[in-house]
């Protein structure tokens, strides 16, 4: 985070702007409102029993002066209800603007993050920190935190009022309190303890179920239903087992807690009529002791049975900070105004310790040509244009374009530069038109779908019902392999950079596909400089360049004819398919 | 293990014929653990019973000091602190008969929650696999993993916490109307306002509208999440990020425009409901006053009245229960929604005598097919041919023209809408599915792999097979070399850390698996379709030991793969076009010899370098 301005501790603890700080201080305010404005029934009802005892004591009571309590009464009521709206409002308002700038300043802080985050992190995991977590957020905010300090506050307020009142009573009363809370905080160890079994039960279940259920197809096949089925069995009664286990072994503590504390209303009994005997203590305020006791366990046991909840919310922040503490890559934005590509003593690995995936690779790119990375399946060609792309930082060496080092340039910036056409291309829930719009925004509707026919995408979009304005559905999931391919196309070839990425599709389309992509490709490499990862060495006998890599390394380059006389590895590449490409069955 | 549930499954399966729907259906998956639950229930009202006991304890000792008041010194101690053992004994009875309850009714969710699990994937083994085609795994994972989780919540808090709240009102109202039926009516009338303002909460049409939009731009955010994080790879490429940002960002800003008024829109009511079961005193008062001002029994009277002040106070706590009782049914239900219509997915029959086959070809009669069979559109529309046994029958076709359906078929993925599927010149719906299983092996362009060594990723073929065979199968396939080169050999785990095997390794693995088995159909789906040049050449290899002598069915794009295939049939649209060998079909210069002309284009295809050189 770029402000080092020290935060106070709760604001850092919970992550919240300095609105959302104050917001939640008003927050909590209102709720001790309303926690005291509780007390004004009791001391109405108080009064009204001090008036119905006084033919006890001898004197007189006035019918009057209990019309005109319950006229206070009335009041008070009115009080109560403007303080539980008045701070409703509040709690809400502050956890849900909150969770607000949460998820906006966390989305907005993922699209500058670098690209090797959502390489190694599990997308899913960020979809929780954006939605799950934050919902965790909202809830603690709207209906834990606030309650827990009022109550707190109301509490010690309440224990210091009958301390100076008669010390005795308070000590009585609230000697059971600190007591509880040990039992809990000491009973924590345990709690984490099942609580991380349970979880991890809960884990290894959820993977049986995703294989069973990936797997059934095999399953099935092998006639395996009841082997398998029993593996997933017993990871669910594992997990049934623990559950159990961690329910009881928390539900005891908190249970035990409860029970100490709720000690507290017979030791108040015994105290309070100890003293009455011995004139200690006058019936009024007795009596007044006993109306709290009944009362006041009520707020700290939900204090106690919350606890949890705010393990919880600590483990929720704790992957948000994780999250928010990734650096984004940043950089200038020079122009570039050559496109030379020159990698000089690169290495790289994905992760740190582990091994190298880039080698000391040193070769050049002439801007202009096409240059055709290929090699074995895991020898470094993908990872080699990706980092072009500046989707890594290399660990050693240099890569620059135009003589300008990628290393110094804003990702975004150098993005303008590139069209990429990955094999995996994703979709948004929106129509044909605006999927292809993305490549460049500011794109009129007619140069839209000119970069469309360009790429062929019109042969299938005419059939669908609205053209171009047709909905794709998630991810595009009503379109073909082949045809999700022609798109991404038309969105390189609307964004019309100098620089293209082309990683060729290895799946197999229908010839009829297969030729729409070729036709859309040619289009997109007319005079551009031109990276293409090859896995068919078949369509890129003409590339300018060749350079071929084995493990990392860059083994051989230059032209098909040159390549195919060295009798190296491409010689051997290309036979292997020639001969595969003869094959029949 | 199937044995010993049976008894309890019934009631979670019974539903397909008397499909409950809603709270009855809840109870009826509660009612799987009767003994559990009646305890639970019965626990929970005890305790709210007993939640009663320290204020009557209170009043009783207010009035025995009542009764001696002012000359306190003759007190009887002993009672009084009778007393307040009987105040705390109250607590501690609540306490523990509110933990028992809740013990027992999570005893009944963990083994509800299990069970449901149990069937669920019992179930799933019994529909026909192109459910799980069409369905998707994710939403069948979700089910799971989510659905039947959130039934625990159910189970485990809330019903004790309903019964509890059902019960206490009535005990309460027994206390209240047998102490004096007077004040009791007094105080009834404040518990019933509170209840007529709480349905009046969530039982009227513009919060039940209100609540429709929440969850609807929640879900709209959650899908927008879903896609930003997923799509920022190619936002990024293409500089869009703000782009795709905005998109998400509109459905953040919606979901608080749409929430806050939502939740506000509560902020009277609830406010009120607060403070009605705080103040219902205030019902008791006036009631108090009109009856002291006429009473003959003064000391009579003020101690009733006494006991109700003090006993009021304890009804906020048991409505407050009944207050969150009600919000959090719609979600679990809407899960159980969810399971319930897989469940009822009918599974697939299997015939009361069962036929065996001893030659083996395929044969498609007249064959009709759709997914769905609501619509109009078939996926196969009167398909006829015949694959015979030790020949190749290739299909070929555009996307989208039934190829895969065919293949689906043959292993029974589905059942056929018309016509007849034969093997053997038996209908596949005759025979038992596991002994079709026996009979093919199928090799899909998606390949499976288990967590388990890839000597029993093997073996799934043939659990018979000896560690020999498994290892001549995998020279067969090509992946001897590979696997020799992973750092535990055949006991390699698949997905264990630094273990990936490439889509071409995957694919050799189940060709493998395939030459184990040995069974007599064999259907090839794309099966070449993700593999890497260098090791296609290795699958074709691994191909020929696997098909020698069968009846194979190809699906194949690559033309000059299966040019001499014994039988080439051409399709489109679901329906058979052309059908023969190469030459036959070129002869015949239809949609075959087409393809054939578009493939050998694509072939020949470059990418033009600036030189432009042509190598052939």
């Amino acid at each position: 985070m770029p402000d080092k301005k020290k935060l106070p501790r709760l604001q850092d603890a919970l992550m919240l702007t300095d609105k959302g700080y104050k917001d939640l201080k008003k927050a909590i305010a209102a709720c001790t409102f309303t926690n005291f404005s509780m007390m004004l029934p009791t001391i109405v009802m108080l009064e009204v029993i001090m008036e119905l005892i006084k033919p006890f004591t001898g004197d007189e009571i006035s019918w009057n002066r209990l019309w005109i309590l319950f006229a206070f009464g009335i009041a008070a009521a009115f009080i109560v209800f403007l303080c539980s709206k008045n701070d409703y409002k509040k709690t809400y308002i502050v956890s849900y603007m909150e969770s607000e700038n949460a998820r906006t300043s966390m989305a907005e802080h993922i699209r500058k993050l670098p690209m090797s985050v959502f390489n190694s992190k599990d997308i899913s995991e960020l979809t929780t920190n954006l939605m799950g977590d934050v919902a965790t957020t909202e809830h603690v905010l709207s209906h834990i935190y606030p309650q827990l300090f009022s109550n707190a506050i109301t509490i010690t307020v309440i224990c210091i009022m009958i301390g100076f009142f008669d010390w005795r009573m308070g000590i009585a009363i609230f000697i059971s309190v600190p007591i509880a809370f040990l039992i809990i905080l000491g009973s924590r160890g345990v709690q984490r303890k099942l609580g991380k079994r349970h979880a991890d039960a809960k884990l290894a279940a959820s993977e049986q179920v995703q294989e069973y259920i990936e797997g059934l197809k095999v399953i099935k096949a092998c006639n395996m239903d009841g082997e398998r089925f029993g593996t997933l069995e017993k990871a669910l009664r594992t997990m049934r087992n623990l559950a159990i286990k961690f329910e009881f072994g928390t539900g005891i503590f908190i249970t035990g807690a409860q029970v100490v504390l709720q000690a507290g209303v017979g030791l108040t009994v015994f105290v309070g009529i100890t003293l009455l005997t011995g004139r200690q203590i006058e019936l009024i305020p007795l009596l007044m002791c006993l109306l709290i006791v009944t009362r006041i366990y009520g707020p700290i046991q939900t204090e106690l049975t919350l606890l949890p909840e705010l393990l919880y919310h600590q483990i929720a922040i704790k992957r948000m900070r994780a999250l928010m503490n990734i650096s984004p890559m940043e950089g200038a934005e020079t122009p570039l105004k050559e496109f030379d590509i020159d990698f000089k003593n690169v290495n790289f690995s994905y992760n740190a310790g582990g091994g190298e995936t880039i080698k000391d690779v040193s070769v050049s790119i002439q801007s202009g040509g096409i240059t055709a990375l290929v090699g074995p399946s895991g020898s470094g060609k993908s990872t080699l244009s990706r980092l072009i792309a500046r989707f890594w930082d290399v660990d050693g060496g240099s890569i620059t374009i135009g003589g300008v080092n990628v290393k110094t340039l804003d990702p975004e910036h150098l993005m303008a530069y590139m069209s990429i056409v990955f094999q995996d291309v994703v979709l948004f829930n929106d129509t044909i038109y605006n999927n292809i719009r993305i490549g460049n925004m500011n794109a009129t509707r007619e140069q839209v779908i000119a970069a469309a026919k360009a790429a062929r995408c019109d042969e299938f979009a005419d059939k669908l019902p609205d053209g171009y304005d047709t909905l794709l559905g998630e991810n595009g999931s009503t379109l073909s392999g082949g045809e999700r391919q022609r798109l991404s196309i038309a969105r390189a070839l609307l964004k019309d950079a100098p620089i293209v990425l082309l990683d060729e599709a290895t799946a197999s389309l229908d010839p009829e596909s297969e030729s729409y992509i070729q036709q859309a490709i040619s289009k997109l490499i007319e005079n551009k400089t031109v990276i293409v990862i090859a896995h068919r060495l078949r369509t890129i006998v003409d590339a300018d360049k060749i350079i071929v890599m084995n493990e990392g390394e860059v083994v051989e380059q230059g032209t098909h004819q040159e390549l195919l006389g060295k009798e190296g590895l491409y010689n051997k590449l290309y036979s292997i398919q020639q001969e595969s490409l003869g094959w029949s069955i | 293990m199937y044995a010993r549930q049976s008894g309890q499954m019934g009631a979670i399966m019974k539903q397909k014929n008397n499909s409950k729907t809603g709270m009855a259906r809840l109870l009826e998956l509660a009612a799987t653990k009767k003994p559990l639950m009646l305890g639970s229930v019965v626990l929970s009202s005890l305790a709210s019973i007993a939640s009663f006991i320290p204020y009557i304890a209170i009043y009783l000792m207010v009035r025995e000091i009542l009764s001696v008041w002012p000359r306190v010194d003759s007190l009887d101690a002993a009672a009084s602190l009778r007393y307040g053992g009987m105040a705390f004994g109250g607590v501690v009875l609540n306490i523990l008969f509110y933990f028992g309850a809740l013990s027992c009714s999570h005893l009944a969710a963990f083994g509800t929650l299990y069970e449901l699990k149990v069937n669920f994937a019992t179930h799933l083994a019994k529909v026909p696999l192109g459910f799980h085609i069409l369905v998707g795994s994710g939403k069948l994972r979700k089910i799971m993993d989510e659905n039947i989780e959130k039934i625990e919540e159910f189970i485990a808090h809330q019903l004790p916490d309903i019964v509890a709240a059902f019960v206490a009102p009535v005990v309460m109202v027994v206390i209240l109307l047998a102490v004096d039926w007077r004040f009791g009516l007094a105080a009834m009338a404040g518990v019933i306002l509170s209840f007529v303002l709480q349905a009046s909460m969530y039982g009227n049409e513009g919060a039940k509208k209100m609540m429709s939009q929440y969850q609807k731009s929640l879900e709209n955010m959650n899908n927008a999440s879903v896609e930003y994080i997923r799509g920022i790879a190619v936002v990024k490429a293409f500089k869009q990020t703000v782009y795709s940002f905005r998109r998400l960002h509109d459905t953040i800003k919606e979901y608080t425009s749409m929430v806050i008024p939502y939740t506000l829109s509560w902020e009277n009511s609830f406010s009120g409901f607060t403070t009605l079961i705080n103040n219902i005193y205030l019902f008791i008062l006036p009631v108090g006053i009109l009856i002291g001002m006429n009473t003959s029994d003064y000391t009579g009277f003020a101690a009733t009245m006494i006991f109700y002040l003090i006993f009021v106070p304890a009804i906020a706590g048991i409505l407050m229960k009944v207050m969150y009782v009600n919000s959090n049914s719609i979600r679990i239900l809407n899960g159980v929604e969810a399971m319930d219509a897989l469940l009822a997915e009918p599974v697939m029959s299997q015939p009361a005598i069962a036929r065996g086959v001893d030659s083996y070809d395929v044969e498609f009669q007249n064959v009709s097919f759709s997914y769905d069979k609501s619509k109009e559109t078939k996926a196969l529309n009167g398909v006829s041919f015949i694959a015979r046994q030790g020949e190749v029958t290739a299909i070929v076709g555009a996307s989208g023209g039934g190829k895969s359906t065919v293949a689906h078929l043959i292993p029974r993925f589905f059942d056929v809408t018309d016509g007849a599927l034969l093997l053997g010149g038996v209908d596949v719906r005759e025979m038992n599915t596991s002994y079709l299983m026996e009979q093919v092996s199928f090799v899909f362009q998606d390949v499976f792999l288990f967590k388990q060594s890839i000597r029993d990723n093997i073996r799934l073929g043939n659990p018979t097979a000896s560690d020999e065979q498994i290892v001549e199968a995998a020279r067969a396939a090509q992946c001897h070399e590979f696997i020799l080169k992973l750092p535990k050999g055949y006991d390699t785990v698949i997905g264990t850390k630094g273990v990936n095997l490439s889509g071409g390794e995957k694919q050799r693995v189940a060709i493998a698996r395939a030459i184990v088995k040995d069974a007599p159909v064999i259907v090839l789906d794309e099966a070449t379709a993700f593999a890497d040049p260098e090791n296609e050449h290795l699958i074709q290899k691994a191909f020929e030991k696997l098909m020698n002598n069968k009846t194979v069915v190809i699906i194949a794009h690559r033309l000059s793969t299966i040019r001499s295939a014994n039988k080439i049939v051409v399709m489109d649209s679901g329906k058979v076009l052309e059908e023969g060998t190469h030459e036959e079909l070129l002869a015949l210069r239809g949609k075959y010899s087409l393809m054939w002309q578009t493939y050998n284009e694509t072939a020949s295809w470059t990418m033009k370098g600036k030189g432009g050189t042509v190598n052939a």
